[in-house]
């Protein structure tokens, strides 16, 4: 009896090292791998920069999406909407009471989060088709809200301006090059967290919701509040890519937040598969990515204009019914699940 | 465990070292960017597609209908002019994606007839031309505010300011239509402030103003606004907005048979996009409209014969408007301007040619271009028509009367300045 309780014991105590080790091994690796990011700034040109930039938002972004819908089971339509809380949030932060960017950043989550634990509380009682009509109309009206009031600037926007590059980084470091750092820092920071979040106990227990709402009841996890939890969460993260995203651009206004933003962060979900982290890379790189080889193919087969428009949205939609056809819980996923396949055939 | 991270750093960084081998390669530039010994590359973004698009889509392939047919003749000093064309949807995020690859990977000399306020304002802020020394022609926008050559510096204008416009509505109002009771229908943004501003300067006063959201324009929204004007009960309605909001404005008026005294502006008020939108011709018969160039229907005008006869060549079956009318005219003194930037023309001689010999510049507006070292005002002067019962606009007893005025305190006069005769078959080279 003693023994099994202390044999126990050891063997908790080991999975617990086990984890720290997981996380201290992931943490070295997001090091490495913000190393690489900071190398690579330096040897590519300024769009290659900014493109990367773009992509490090889309990665938080789709991140947010995937602990959302692929963790905790719920459907969002309306990413868009929570994006422009964030960035509204940062940008008059900003304007109105010149704080330091890092700052304006974190007001843009605060807010955002608290827009998505409203949001969450609704959502918590809805679900399926109820849920997607709620979170699309969010969608739809929030952004033109911005119309209503002076200080968000109507139609036109706001300045959304994150200042030049510290003077002490050179007269060569480029504006884009300083949009990067800031997004790439944010996304790795983000990812990290989110990954470690993930596989802590509220990850469970969104998973357990996720697969049986029932019988995550019935173990005692209170479904409702960790569904609540998980879009405050989900929010504050969209946020941060809202903000980020209008620092891109300079500019935040409600058309830089349409419904095909929504979507498209959704479709990239989806290209990384929903319920694994790890893709994320995947369908950010793809949502960056594909105008670009829709522009390069056009003007190869001498395209008309009608061509060189529409193929963008061809080309994701393809991508969108071949990754759903063929892949339906991501390229990372299915690579994992076939790699198990054939361990477990080599065993027997 | 150990063993399977360091395989995963290792394809991460077999990853990452191959793609920046692939994107260091970027070639020497010796002449300006973008001119080389047989081109000279344009660049620019407007909406090609979605709601925004409706009429303004028309814009590239009339600029292209020109400089195709410069380039048929011979082109600029022996160098052929090529229009790089992306699709931004009315997206600010997508305008300035498309704006840095225009500039950074296209590598074009210069952008041309960019559209829409809160676009411009947001390429200007992110892309920054004014700071690469990339020039930024006539852009498809009457905002004030881009005439401002400390804010922007490389940005030029091309329409005349909605402050001018307004002014001049206000003085025909004054003249024509006293004691009338007045509504006026305005954009909730910069473009709708720069019309109240020009308003004011008229001293035209309102009985009810109804502005409205430029996102966010239908029949329903169109039918508020009626109820608005009607529980006024006024006699005029001016309609101050885009071509959309002209459009539901007028379609729903149409179906409540409501029927004021209508008076479009430029912007909104291009009788062909509004027709082949469903606008009847009889609801736009009598109303008043604004021009800056002449009457798109008007074939006595050499400008219009010759620019409609290149673009029934080039685009065959798409009706000559307003748009196009706007297209080639600014893709014509982009040509002039090059040509007159020198044998080896760079951005800033071309900006300088712009600074200084910019008003002398043919177009075929009926007023010249503002341009001088300290302000990048586009046309200075618009003419008052009627439309007839086809829906056209025309000027009103045959005679174009062009006034003049500035986006300031200065009055409204009419204008003396006598277009010169078009260059032979609308060639400079």
């Amino acid at each position: 009896m003693f023994s099994s309780s202390a044999h126990r014991e050891s063997w908790e105590q080991r999975r617990l090292d086990l984890h720290k080790l997981k996380t201290a091994n992931h943490f070295s690796l997001f090091i490495v791998f913000g190393f690489f990011l900071f190398l690579l700034s330096n040897r590519v040109d300024e769009l290659r920069v900014y493109q990367g930039a773009s992509v490090a938002v889309f990665v938080i972004a789709i991140s947010s999406i995937i602990l959302l819908t692929g963790y905790s089971g719920q459907v969002s339509l309306g990413h868009g909407a929570l994006m422009a809380i964030g960035a509204y949030g940062a940008a008059v932060a900003r304007n109105e009471l010149h704080i330091p960017i890092i700052l304006a950043l974190v007001v843009a989550v605060l807010l955002a989060s608290v827009g998505g634990a409203l949001l969450g509380a609704a959502a918590a009682r809805l679900s399926g088709p109820y849920l997607a009509g709620t979170t699309l109309a969010l969608a739809v009206g929030l952004p033109s809200l911005a119309n209503q009031f002076a200080i968000l600037g109507g139609e036109q926007g706001l300045v959304f301006d994150v200042g030049s590059p510290p003077t002490k980084l050179g007269a060569d470091f480029t504006q884009y090059k300083w949009f990067f750092w800031i997004a790439a820092l944010a996304a790795l920071i983000s990812m990290w967290l989110l990954s470690n979040i993930l596989r802590s106990r509220y990850g469970r227990n969104w998973r357990a919701g996720r697969s049986n709402e029932v019988a995550a009841q019935l173990s005692g996890i209170n479904t409702g509040r960790s569904k609540i939890l998980a879009f405050t969460l989900s929010a504050g993260i969209a946020g941060l890519a809202g903000a980020l995203l209008s620092m891109t651009i300079g500019t935040v206004s409600p058309s830089a937040f349409p419904l095909t933003l929504s979507f498209s962060l959704l479709t990239g979900a989806v290209l990384s598969g929903v319920s694994t982290l790890s893709g994320v890379m995947i369908g950010a790189v793809t949502l960056v990515a594909i105008p670009e080889i829709a522009d390069v193919v056009a003007n190869r087969i001498g395209s008309s204009e009608n061509i060189t428009t529409n193929l963008p949205g061809l080309m994701v939609s393809t991508l969108l019914i071949l990754a759903v056809l063929f892949v339906p819980n991501g390229p990372v996923e299915q690579h994992r699940a076939r790699t198990a396949k054939k361990a477990a055939k080599k065993k027997s | 465990m150990k063993a399977m991270n360091r395989r995963k750093l290792f394809s991460v960084s077999a990853v990452l070292a191959a793609a920046s081998l692939v994107a260091t390669a970027i070639p020497a530039n010796a002449a300006e960017v973008g001119v080389t010994a047989s081109e000279i590359k344009l660049g620019m973004t407007l909406p090609m597609t979605g709601t925004a698009s409706l009429g303004y889509n028309k814009i590239p392939g009339a600029a292209k209908a020109y400089f195709d047919y410069l380039n048929a003749n011979g082109g600029v000093n022996g160098r052929k002019i090529t229009l790089i064309v992306k699709d931004d949807q009315y997206v600010p995020t997508q305008a300035v994606t498309k704006t840095n690859e225009l500039i950074l990977k296209d590598k074009v000399m210069a952008l041309l007839a960019p559209l829409g306020t809160a676009n411009v304002k947001a390429v200007a802020s992110s892309v920054n031309p004014a700071k690469r020394g990339v020039p930024v022609l006539f852009v498809n926008t009457g905002f004030s505010g881009f005439a401002d050559v400390k804010k922007y510096p490389t940005t030029y204008s091309i329409l005349p300011s909605y402050i001018m416009e307004a002014k001049i509505m206000g003085k025909y109002i004054a003249e024509n239509l006293s004691g009338k009771k007045v509504g006026l229908l305005y954009q909730d943004d910069d473009f709708g402030s720069d019309a109240l501003a020009g308003f004011k300067a008229a001293g035209t006063n309102f009985t009810v103003k109804v502005p409205y959201a430029s996102g966010s324009q239908s029949a329903a929204t169109a039918a508020g606004w009626i109820t608005k004007f009607k529980a006024a009960e006024v006699d005029v309605v001016i309609l101050f907005g885009v071509t959309s909001a002209s459009l539901y404005m007028l379609a729903t008026a149409a179906a409540l048979k409501y029927s004021p005294q209508w008076m479009i502006d430029s912007v909104g008020g291009d009788s062909t996009t509004l027709k082949l939108a469903g606008v009847p011709a009889g609801v736009l018969y009598n109303a008043i409209g604004f021009s800056p160039v002449p009457a798109t229907t008007d074939l006595t005008d050499e400008y219009v014969k010759l620019f409609s006869d290149i673009y029934a060549k080039a685009v065959p079956g798409s009706a000559f408007d307003l748009n196009v009318l706007l297209g080639m005219n600014s893709a014509f003194m982009t040509a002039q301007a090059l040509k007159a930037a020198g044998q080896n023309p760079t951005r800033k001689s071309l900006m300088a040619v712009l600074n200084t010999k910019g008003s002398t510049l043919f177009n075929s507006a009926l007023s010249p271009v503002g341009y001088t070292g300290t302000s990048h005002v586009g046309l200075t002067g618009e003419w008052v028509g009627k439309y007839s019962p086809t829906g056209d606009l025309l000027p009103i007893g045959g005679i174009y009367t062009t006034y003049t005025t500035d986006s300031g305190a200065g009055a409204v006069v009419k204008s003396t300045y006598k277009r010169p005769a078009m260059p032979a078959k609308g060639l400079t080279n």
